[in-house]
């Protein structure tokens, strides 16, 4: 799908506009975030891929020169990475529900500081720095996971204790999930990753 | 059909790396074994440290053998693999950089911090020490663990990169379209094969167990983050059993790619051959309930996978590379020397070693003679005279001489010090198993004794046998690194 929209930059940025739009309407907010497990893994992921998206169609040496005004590769992954862990601290949940600049920190953060970053940075990692990003997610996921099922308070005032379990299962079944996703892409062999970079990375698979 | 005629390749010598890898392997694998020694005479009442001595150096020799070994057998797979793909020297060197990091805290951790918990470091251990040790050594231990295990992940992914980019996936670098499709006798050769299979499951295993260590490591701290007991065992014995038996997958590259040159008869990547690797791929992973099998509360259908699992790995890889290694020897004239030998008695210690486990393996049987010496009986067999043989094999085909250089007396008789001995010690820790003497004790019951007292002997002989290899490696050393034809040629080829 990417593939496709991508021969028409215009029309895809314009479609990618609506969606993002239409996920800060009241309705789909109010849906999405009246569960934890639809907040963290529905929502904010899918700000994250907005986020993704939004760096592919920029052309290829705009987004040269953006890594190199923001430093490398490394710095890119590292924001993203603190970007994203903020995200996963209950009381950023809580601040998302009660606190309208908190909501609008999330939705221009989850894009512009994870998914866009990310996407600059995929292209100059190595294989290596890809798959040490792609091990470390998984098991940190698999970790966050566990700390949600077995916290012993409720960790999100918003949120009831049952949410915060059943988000926590579902971060262990998608971190294994896509482990072994990830994997089977090593077994086929080019990688199938959400980001397949062009030719002029280092890097030409690893998901 | 494919056709398989053996084509000469020349004797590479090995990197600075691999050099410094396999010196550092001599260091820690003798002092490791004279802990071992160690702890069999205090067992034996021939020397008294008293417990707290015997449980920190049993801490420090398992993991400590744990990681050499896997530190040699990294080594030997890095330098054949290098003949084929295209692999990163910065990373090998990262690897041991991050390995002696880790070496330095789980060091500190054992004899500063008195952490004794075993290199299992079974939960709630660690974190329960009644006053022992502190929550900073036990987190000093699990750190260490965590360093190393991000170097191998490291490692890992590089071999996993350089083998995509030669050969287009894993899924080719186990052979799969020859496996599945028609043998067209251009699967990858075994070297590659069998760095795949460690690949995927040292990926899968390491990730596992960097998973577990996190999750202990909060809950050292913050105690109401409550683990669950059995999830932690069966995350841990996964990481811990598979690491330890990806160990023999890497070193058996060395019989893979040396026994073929004394006897010039090629090691053929059949589909016998990728069917064993590929089934072991996925097998190895699912193994370790056999550890488990007294743990009555995990499900029931999880102990018989392992118990059922259990049997059916012990042969593949095993029986296709005793056979292979026999096909490739009967007849062939080969010369037996310090290396030849080495490796040949591998498979053997390989396959020896492999039975107690299979035995122990089977549930009825597993409930008397698990937690008994027979299990240190097991796997001291198949990594000493299996694993631990194949790394002195190579570093004697690295160091010798010439390709018609002959033994010293010295060597030979080290040879078979180092088999004698090794059985010895090894059925000596069978036979205590059999008699129901507990493993990990550090006092043994005056009927134990007697058995204790000659399994140090044997070790003894072990060791000073092993002394011998090591010194007549580090003699060596500057032969090790250059490029000249080693192996003996078969007498029916040599001219
Ligand atoms: C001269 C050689 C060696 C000697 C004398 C020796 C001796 C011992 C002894 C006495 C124990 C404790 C047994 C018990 O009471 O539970 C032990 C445990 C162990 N050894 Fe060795 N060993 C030697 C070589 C090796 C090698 C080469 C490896 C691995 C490659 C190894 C790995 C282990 C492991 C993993 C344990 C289990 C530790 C635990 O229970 O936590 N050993 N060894």
């Amino acid at each position: 799908m990417i593939a496709t929209l991508s021969h028409h930059p215009g029309r895809s940025a314009l479609a990618l506009g609506v969606f993002y739009l239409l996920l800060a309407t009241p309705i789909a907010r109010d849906w999405l975030e009246a569960s934890m497990s639809r907040h963290m893994l529905v929502q904010m992921p899918l700000l994250v891929v907005i986020g993704i998206i939004a760096a592919r169609l920029v052309p290829g040496r705009t987004q040269d020169s953006l890594l190199i005004r923001f430093g490398g590769a490394w710095p890119c992954v590292i924001a993203a990475l603190f970007a994203s862990s903020y995200w996963m601290l209950p009381r950023a949940l809580d601040a998302a529900l009660t606190d309208p600049w908190a909501e609008v920190a999330k939705f221009l953060s989850l894009p512009f500081l994870v998914g866009f970053p990310l996407v600059l940075a995929w292209r100059r990692l190595t294989l290596i720095g890809r798959g040490f990003v792609w091990t470390n997610f998984f098991s940190m996921l698999a970790v966050l996971g566990w700390l949600y099922i077995v916290a012993p308070v409720r960790v999100c005032n918003s949120y009831l204790v049952n949410d915060q379990e059943n988000a926590g299962w579902y971060m262990v079944i998608a971190s294994v999930l896509l482990f072994f996703w990830w994997l089977g892409t090593l077994l086929v062999g080019g990688g199938v990753g959400p980001d397949k970079p062009d030719q002029s990375g280092p890097g030409r698979t690893f998901a | 059909m494919a056709t398989y005629t053996y084509t000469p390749v020349p004797d590479q010598g090995a990197k600075a790396g691999v050099l410094a890898y396999l010196v550092i392997s001599c260091v820690v694998l003798l002092l490791m074994m004279l802990f071992g020694l160690l702890m069999r005479m205090e067992q034996a009442q021939m020397i008294s440290i008293g417990a707290l001595w015997f449980y920190k150096i049993m801490t420090l020799h398992g993991a400590g053998m744990v990681g050499i070994v896997a530190l040699a057998g990294a080594a030997i797979m890095w330098h054949f693999l290098r003949q084929y793909v295209d692999l990163s020297t910065g990373i090998f060197m990262a690897n041991l950089i991050l390995f002696l990091t880790g070496v330095v805290m789980i060091l500190a951790s054992v004899l500063l911090g008195d952490f004794h918990a075993a290199w299992t470091f079974l939960f709630p251990l660690p974190g329960n020490s009644m006053g022992m040790w502190t929550p900073g050594a036990a987190a000093l231990f699990m750190g260490g663990l965590l360093v190393i295990g991000v170097g191998f992940v490291l490692l890992h992914l590089d071999i996993a990169r350089a083998i995509i980019s030669r050969y287009g996936g894993l899924g080719r670098g186990l052979g799969w379209p020859q496996l599945f499709g028609p043998d067209d006798g251009n699967a990858p050769p075994p070297a590659v094969v069998a760095s795949t299979m460690v690949t995927i499951v040292n990926l899968i295993g390491l990730v596992v167990g960097a998973s577990i260590l996190v999750m202990m490591l909060v809950n050292l701290y913050v105690p109401t983050f409550e683990i669950d007991a059995l999830l932690a065992k069966g995350m841990i014995y996964f990481f811990g059993h598979v690491f330890i038996n990806a160990v023999i997958y890497m070193a058996v590259i060395a019989v893979y790619e040396i026994l073929p040159r004394y006897t010039q008869r090629p090691w053929k990547s059949n589909k016998v051959f990728l069917a064993s690797w590929t089934a072991s791929t996925i097998m190895v992973m699912f193994i370790f309930p056999h550890h488990l099998l007294m743990d009555y509360a995990f499900p029931k259908w999880f102990l018989i996978m392992g118990h059922i699992i259990g049997y059916l790995n012990t042969f593949p890889i095993l029986i296709v590379t005793g056979y292979g290694a026999m096909m490739i020897v009967y007849r062939s004239g080969i010369r037996w020397d310090m290396c030849s030998r080495l490796l040949f008695v591998s498979l053997f210690g390989w396959a020896v070693g492999a039975m107690p486990a299979f035995i122990d393996g089977t549930i009825t049987v597993n409930y008397v003679m698990h937690n008994t010496l027979w299990v240190p009986g097991h796997f001291h067999t198949y990594l000493l005279l299996g694993m631990v043989a194949m790394v002195f094999g190579f570093m004697y085909y690295l160091g010798k001489p010439n390709e018609n250089a002959p033994d010293s007396a010295l060597d030979v008789a080290a040879f078979w010090g180092f088999v004698i001995g090794t059985m010895g010690f090894t059925m000596s820790f069978l036979y205590s198993g059999k008699i129901s003497a507990p493993r990990r004790y550090a006092e043994h019951l005056p009927e134990w004794v007697p058995y204790d007292k000659i399994a140090s002997y044997f070790a003894m002989l072990l060791i000073a046998s092993v002394l011998v290899f090591i010194f007549r490696f580090l003699t060596r050393l500057g032969l090790a690194s250059r490029d000249y034809q080693r192996a003996s040629l078969a007498r029916s080829m040599a001219t």
